[in-house]
């Protein structure tokens, strides 16, 4: 077996479900502080992986899958941020490239915002929910069993 | 709610002298410094427990307890800052403190109905009223240590009822913070005690 069996939502305390559910929610982060940098929710999300992570492999799995996928969201809307800044402070033009940037990051945004509550939903429920490609990579990282070195020499030797 | 902070009989007039000259230095500057990106932390998870407690009627444990071990933090803090106590405040938290207990009992569940209340009328029917009392109150507050300071500096102790007065004023000011941070639904009583 190389991963560890996967809980079923009645063996998942409701604090733990609670847990995984307030990761997907970091993405309120920035409207939470009055900033809307797109940063601020990325931030958050590390923050609470990091405080959450040892809870237990559910909370673990969820608060890393809402980390993961918050990452192409963030990179899409800080590039719109740096794009309409360079128009402010240059020629106040937009173009139609920019506006389809926008419209895209926007649908983006939409997408992944509509995922979230998705995935929160199912987490409130104690159920696995796998986003593309970071859901596998999410449940590997949480669910691996790791192998522990078994060394015959031992590390701590007396002084003679 | 528990909120206390236990009543010193003799403080030390040396401590006293310090945190007043160089608290600033050593006590507020490292506390205050943490406690922002705590307060910000917990502004984020206040926020996020509103749309919580929307749909699930349930405030998350963890991100309750967060909230109770940052007040207990900020009490710990403003103990020192009035004067009520010595010793310097533990960071962190999960600290206990002899001298400050602050405990906030969980809500199994809490009213969505009341939620919405607050939200839309909560200045009107909490801020308003407990604010305008809160005010006068936090006069009364500055004026009282003014006055023990110097009587701590001279006697060697605060009267014991400037000692309640003070501690009614923070219990009071923190049982409004917990009716409006949605941590209880018990409306908060026009009380020091």
């Amino acid at each position: 077996m190389t991963h560890h069996p996967l809980p079923q939502p009645d063996d998942i305390p409701i604090r733990e479900k609670e847990d995984a559910m307030g990761a997907y929610l970091m993405m309120f982060a920035a409207v939470a502080v009055g900033l809307p940098l797109p940063v601020i929710n990325l931030i958050a999300a590390v923050i609470y992986y990091f405080v959450n992570r040892k809870k237990s492999r559910f909370v673990h799995f969820h608060s890393l899958q809402a980390l993961l996928s918050q990452i192409p969201t963030t990179l899409i809307n800080w590039g719109l941020v740096v794009w309409a800044l360079w128009i402010v402070f240059t020629d106040l033009t937009l173009t139609p490239e920019f506006w389809s940037y926008a419209i895209l990051a926007a649908v983006a945004t939409v997408f992944y915002f509509v995922v979230s509550m998705i995935a929160a939903y199912k987490a409130r429920q104690g159920k696995m929910y796998y986003f593309l490609l970071f859901g596998k990579l999410a449940y590997d990282i949480a669910y691996r069993i790791r192998d522990t070195p078994q060394s015959s020499e031992p590390v701590n030797k007396p002084p003679f | 709610m528990t909120f206390n902070i236990q009543y010193a009989e003799r403080q030390s007039r040396l401590e006293l002298l310090l945190r007043s000259f160089f608290g600033f230095l050593y006590i507020l500057i490292p506390h205050g410094f943490l406690l922002f990106f705590f307060g910000l932390w917990g502004a984020i998870l206040s926020f996020i427990s509103w749309f919580i407690i929307l749909f699930t009627g349930r405030y998350p444990q963890s991100f309750f307890e967060f909230q109770v071990g940052l007040a207990r933090w900020q009490t710990r803090l403003n103990a020192r800052v009035f004067n009520l106590t010595d010793g310097y405040p533990a960071f962190g938290m999960t600290h206990a403190d002899p001298a400050v207990q602050v405990d906030i009992p969980y809500p199994p569940s809490l009213s969505r109905g009341l939620l919405l209340a607050k939200l839309f009328f909560g200045w009107l029917f909490v801020l308003i009223p407990h604010g305008f009392v809160l005010f006068f109150l936090a006069i009364g507050v500055m004026i009282a240590s003014f006055i023990g300071w110097w009587m701590i500096l001279f006697t060697g102790s605060l009267p014991r009822g400037f000692h309640n007065f003070i501690v009614g004023y923070m219990r009071w000011s923190q049982r409004v913070n917990n009716y409006m941070g949605n941590l209880t639904d018990e409306y908060p009583p026009f009380s020091l005690d």
